[in-house]
């Protein structure tokens, strides 16, 4: 038993890790949460049903996730501070790499302010490449609800403004254009629409 | 209300991510790529679209080192949860667990059994205290009386039945007065009294 307890862990420790990383601020209540996986793991070692042990996982996973979110929503707002502070110190330096950079790293916090199930689908499905069934499995949802909430929680990524923004620039420094380009699913949609 | 071109657009829009998860058909992928070639709006979202979704899916794997998992490893060790759990669980959990194993009909059986069983015993404990109490009164002192006090509680006895004779006589000829002979009356008066007028109409007795 102990040794298929050692296996489960090394073959889904990096994705329970990941998925609690993308999801939550905090290195450590990432680690918090991985930890918490895999000794609920011990506990119900004997209950669980070991065919489907990586949906269970990532079940847990998302469960404990969704706790740590409920328990540091007070704290978030410190944090979001920071992480201004912090981009406002990287925009004073410039370049492509740094343009890459700044712009990866609002995709996370994008997808980290995204409401579960969307964020949870997003991570499992776009940065994790789990199986639609997989994904179904793990958050108890119809094939049909993945599909139309991975949908709409990339459209909410695509809303994010300050994720626009760094792309605008993006496009902007590279065509050697000045204007923005405008867009038609923006928040001012349909003012500059070209045709 | 929107413009034809604003409706194509919002449509095609709504279409990118199915064209980068490529659940689109081919005549649909056709109609995305020719729009999308000549619409600047539509391109530059479907590019934003496509440079996200790059993004998202280039993010790496997090390394989970040995260190994270430390305190699991020693949790594991001192505890032994796992097997512990069901050996320390209650006598009824036990039982639980020995039942799911078993095949359904031994099941049944031996909680048909079992109900069997007690059933036995509890009536087996319902009987056996009458018969004890039995003994009971009978070891009881019993409270002697004279033939005098019987004859004299069989004269009060009967005189309370007479009492209640006549109050329930009473209470019947009152009842019936009230709820059957005089209804039953007024109404065998009404039967006459529409017979009678029956016969004095001649309108009445038509051939029907």
């Amino acid at each position: 038993m102990r040794a298929l307890y050692l296996e489960a862990i090394d073959q889904h420790r990096h994705r329970i890790l990941s998925f609690a990383h993308y999801s939550l601020r905090v290195r450590e209540d990432a680690e918090d949460v991985t930890q918490e996986v895999f000794i609920k793991l011990w506990k119900h070692w004997q209950k669980i049903d070991h065919e489907k042990l990586g949906a269970w996982l990532m079940r847990v996973a998302h469960n404990s996730v969704i706790d740590h979110v409920r328990r540091q929503r007070p704290q978030q707002e410190n944090l979001d501070h920071y992480a201004e502070v912090e981009e406002q110190v990287g925009e004073e330096s410039d370049g492509t790499h740094l343009d890459r950079h700044r712009f990866k790293s609002q995709l996370q916090s994008a997808i980290r302010s995204l409401e579960d199930p969307f964020r949870s689908i997003v991570i499992m499905r776009d940065i994790q490449g789990l199986s639609y069934e997989e994904i179904q499995g793990s958050l108890e949802l119809s094939a049909s609800q993945v599909k139309v909430y991975l949908h709409r929680a990339r459209r909410k990524l695509r809303e994010d403004r300050k994720l626009r923004q760094l792309f605008e620039e993006q496009i902007a420094d590279r065509s050697g254009a000045k204007q923005p380009i405008a867009l038609v699913a923006s928040a001012d949609k349909g003012n500059g629409h070209a045709q | 209300m929107p413009s034809n071109s604003e409706s194509t657009c919002y449509f095609i829009q709504l279409q990118i991510d199915g064209y980068l998860d490529s659940d689109l058909s081919e005549a649909q992928q056709g109609v995305f790529m020719s729009h999308v070639q000549d619409c600047s709006a539509c391109a530059s979202e479907f590019r934003y679209a496509q440079t996200v979704q790059d993004a998202v899916m280039e993010m790496p794997q997090i390394e989970c080192e040995d260190l994270v998992l430390e305190p699991v490893h020693s949790s594991m060790k001192s505890g032994r949860q796992g097997q512990e759990d069901v050996s320390k669980g209650s006598l009824l959990t036990q039982i639980a667990v020995l039942l799911n194993t078993v095949p359904l009909y031994f099941r049944y059986g031996l909680s048909t059994a079992l109900i069997a069983v007690v059933a036995v015993a509890i009536s087996f404990s319902v009987v056996t205290p009458i018969e004890e109490s039995g003994q009971l009164v009978a070891s009881e002192p019993v409270e002697q009386y004279s033939p005098e006090d019987i004859a004299l509680a069989l004269q009060e006895l009967n005189v309370a039945i007479d009492y209640l004779n006549q109050v329930s006589l009473r209470t019947e000829v009152m009842i019936g007065n009230r709820f059957l002979v005089t209804p039953l009356q007024d109404s065998i008066n009404a039967s006459f009294q529409r017979a009678r007028s029956r016969q004095n109409d001649p309108l009445q007795n038509g051939p029907i």
